[in-house]
């Protein structure tokens, strides 16, 4: 009796829920990694990314035949998504003393790191469509992605630009600012929460709690400013 | 209760995505979500307990949904590979300068609201 391998092989890969099995494979896999290593190179995102498109290139599909079978996984991004408002909102009612200060520098600040990196990619020779993609380079990935593929970037470029800014942040961030003499928790917290979102908060709370705390504002608020202002900017820009 | 909680995310997002068609193109429907559910916190002045576990139990797993966008980038390496050093240049760059901005400009203002509150 000879079996069909190759038949089976071919229902297993193109099942609907191939592509969400192995990405719950693949982060399962790139979590205990992390937790094993705490090696901040090792982004679960990150890693489950690379190990998906190994997979994928293995067994020989492509991306659209992916994300298709990867939808029971991406449907719940945008409930996420309007999950954030929740610690925007416990953050919000924590830091009033500090409101104006904190507003200003969101405001200033994030107008600074987002003109200054788009203008600089353009500056280097970067295509338009990838300036576009690290627009949003500051914010944390679900915001970025969905507001890099409305001003005209591909979401999963603003992903992996989200994710090396966050990274290179976390790495230089607190050193970088001690060096510059900036020793106020809230400030050092806001600093990192803005330009190196979820990454940066998560360096932020080994520092102090109040410097977490502004963090994770920083980083929603950042992320609100972003999906609501960039859009609109680049509507009357271009 | 955690269904409760994710009906009430639902909810917003899908009103969200109905605002986006009707009244505001340039904001994804998400978002409007977002902003939906934020101003009805802001009106109830706290969050209610389905709201609160289902939220925190989705954003737990936020770094999950967000491998298969992400996958995407195989669908792209051309173009990466083509502006790669322009773009890391440019992420780099503006981040050191970004960060120590930020943080200078935040301590001067707390010490400035610091100092008038002294004087009052």
């Amino acid at each position: 009796m000879s079996l069909d391998w190759y038949g089976a092989w071919q229902a297993l890969t193109h099942h609907p829920l191939f592509g969400a099995g192995i990405t719950l494979g693949a982060y399962q896999l790139s979590i205990a990694a992390y937790e094993r290593t705490r090696w901040m190179f090792l982004q679960p995102v990150l890693v489950s990314m690379v190990i998906v498109i190994g997979v994928l290139l293995l067994c020989g599909l492509n991306y659209a035949e992916y994300k298709v079978s990867a939808e029971a996984l991406t449907l719940f991004l945008g409930p996420a998504t309007v999950a954030l408002a929740v610690p925007l909102f416990l953050n919000l009612r924590r830091i009033r003393q500090l409101f104006l200060p904190t507003v200003l520098t969101l405001l200033v600040g994030g107008v600074v790191a987002t003109v200054l990196g788009v203008s600089l990619a353009w500056w280097f020779g970067a295509d338009s469509i990838m300036l576009m993609s690290m627009a949003p380079k500051s914010v944390t990935s679900p915001i970025a992605m969905l507001v890099a593929s409305q001003i005209g970037g591909i979401a999963a470029l603003a992903a992996v630009f989200v994710m090396m800014t966050g990274v290179i942040g976390a790495m230089l961030g607190p050193s970088l600012l001690r060096l510059c003499g900036v020793r106020h928790h809230a400030a050092v917290g806001m600093a990192l929460g803005m330009t190196a979102h979820a990454v940066g908060t998560a360096r932020a709370m080994q520092e102090s709690e109040e410097c977490g705390a502004f963090a994770a504002l920083a980083m929603s608020l950042m992320g609100m400013l972003t999906a609501v202002l960039l859009p609109l900017a680049i509507i009357f820009l271009v | 209760m955690l269904l409760r909680g994710l009906s009430w995310l639902v909810l917003c997002q899908l009103l969200g995505t109905g605002l986006n068609v009707l009244l505001l193109p340039m904001l994804p429907g998400p978002i409007i979500g977002m902003l939906l559910l934020l101003l009805f916190l802001l009106v109830h002045g706290e969050v209610s307990e389905p709201l609160s576990l289902a939220s925190s139990n989705l954003l737990k797993y936020l770094p999950l949904l967000l491998v298969p966008p992400a996958v995407g980038v195989m669908a792209y390496a051309d173009a990466i590979a083509a502006d790669f050093w322009a773009v890391i240049g440019a992420l780099v760059l503006s981040l050191v300068l970004s960060v120590v901005f930020a943080g200078w400009m935040m301590q001067k203002l707390i010490e400035r609201q610091q100092r008038r509150r002294g004087d009052l």
